[in-house]
């Protein structure tokens, strides 16, 4: 995944964000969990240690990307069976999800057992399906991107924090200045306005976790 | 319209779900291993290891028919176990050394062996005991196995439950080798090799249709 200015990345990924413009910073997995951002692989490694609200939070965030991916490739079958065949994916990453290697990333894994439980989907209800990984990655990458954040309106998100948190965030995140640029302008240290972002990417999360 | 639960219900039953069993690989491996194991003592009590066994060991030949099976058996269920893991790399070229060795072997007595004593030399005089002995010997451990793989992922089953079986008879054939006289590579390459192909192939089958999910 290449680290482009666009928007949906700047809001999909600023962990990553923050770590390619800080790379003096503390250990990735800390930075992902301080951050309050969804890292698939931190939330299944938590799902499987037994965090149940983990894996309800990632098979939330799976979901849409499964949705559209099934929708694209189920053109031939009735809508009502597309849910059907997404229930099924679900349940099998419920009851595979162990055969995830920790230390591997998530994603290749969840593409192939998609793919696995998409192509028996569609065949056992007799429509053969031909269905490369690359496509299955393309999908879910391509639909993975718009994060909770993007799928709504981001000045509207960003009426509901306060003033100073919500400048911060936009000049972080939408512009793409440094932390340390924002403070100054904001009148700030610079580690004051790393933990105000901190906190105002969380408050963000939870407000788009709410508007679902 | 269907009656199916509305997927945000089915995805919170899911998260508060008991957590599914897991395949173990040091679970696996210890389970397969005593079920060979078992099956090799009552086998070696039954029949007896082979009289000259220690004084046979000097030979490097019949060290290879030990150490070679010795080597396959966890390099295949290492290899069973990633294709039972999506996402991770899957090594299967592995699988050539040992086989490479063995033909080597072979090729290096054939050429040694005047050209009237090779049939001979094959044949040997326990063929059918051989095959009949480590396919009978891998059975429980690949039974075993095969249930217990079905908690991993296999993406190609056949796959997978070959690579079981394979894993399961190599064991069974090292243990088999403290047993059998027959020291010429002639023999034992081809027999064994066989004799774990066929368990290679019955773990195919039955993972087809025992490893799906």
């Amino acid at each position: 995944m290449s680290l482009g200015p666009d928007l949906a990345q700047a809001w999909h990924c600023p962990a990553a964000a923050v770590r390619a413009r800080l790379p003096a910073r503390a250990h990735p997995a800390k930075e992902a969990a301080l951050d309050g951002t969804t890292d698939w692989d931190l939330l299944l490694a938590r799902a499987n240690a037994g965090d149940a609200a983990a894996f309800l939070r990632f098979l939330t965030e799976v979901t849409p990307p499964l949705r559209g991916l099934i929708r694209a490739r189920g053109r031939g079958l009735p809508p009502d069976l597309h849910e059907d065949i997404l229930q099924e994916v679900l349940l099998a990453i419920h009851l595979k999800r162990h055969s995830w290697t920790p230390g591997h990333p998530v994603r290749p894994w969840l593409y192939a057992v998609a793919r696995h439980k998409v192509v028996d989907a569609f065949r056992r209800r007799g429509h053969r399906l031909h269905l490369p990984l690359e496509d299955v990655a393309e999908v879910l990458a391509a639909e993975a991107d718009p994060a909770p954040l993007a799928a709504h309106d981001a000045d509207r998100m960003l009426g509901m924090i306060d003033a100073r948190s919500a400048a911060l965030v936009r000049a972080v995140r939408l512009e793409g200045h440094s932390t340390e640029d924002a403070a100054r302008g904001l009148g700030l240290s610079a580690g004051a306005a790393r933990v105000a972002l901190h906190r105002a990417m969380k408050r963000l999360s939870e407000l788009a976790e709410r508007m679902k | 319209m269907t009656n199916r639960p509305s997927t945000e219900d089915l995805i919170h039953r899911l998260a508060t779900a008991p957590p599914p069993a897991r395949l173990s690989g040091r679970g696996t491996a210890s389970l397969m291993l005593g079920a060979v194991g078992l099956a090799l003592a009552l086998f070696l009590t039954l029949a007896g290891p082979r009289a000259d066994l220690l004084p046979a060991l000097a030979d490097p030949q019949v060290l290879a028919k030990l150490i070679l099976p010795l080597v396959l058996a966890p390099l295949a269920l290492m290899l069973a176990l990633r294709s039972a893991r999506p996402g991770v790399g899957l090594p299967l070229g592995l699988l050539a050394l040992p086989a490479l060795a063995a033909v080597g072997l072979f090729g290096a007595r054939l050429v040694q062996t005047p050209p009237g004593l090779v049939l001979p030399g094959i044949m040997g005089h326990s063929a059918a005991a051989c095959l009949l002995s480590i396919t009978a010997l891998s059975a429980p451990a690949l039974l075993l196995g095969l249930i217990l793989f079905r908690r991993g992922a296999a993406l190609r089953p056949a796959l997978t439950g070959g690579l079981v079986g394979l894993a399961a008879s190599a064991a069974a054939t090292a243990g088999y080798a403290l047993y059998c006289t027959e020291d010429s590579p002639l023999f034992f390459t081809l027999w064994y090799g066989l004799a774990m192909a066929i368990c290679t192939a019955a773990g195919a089958v039955a993972g087809r249709r025992l490893l799906r999910w």
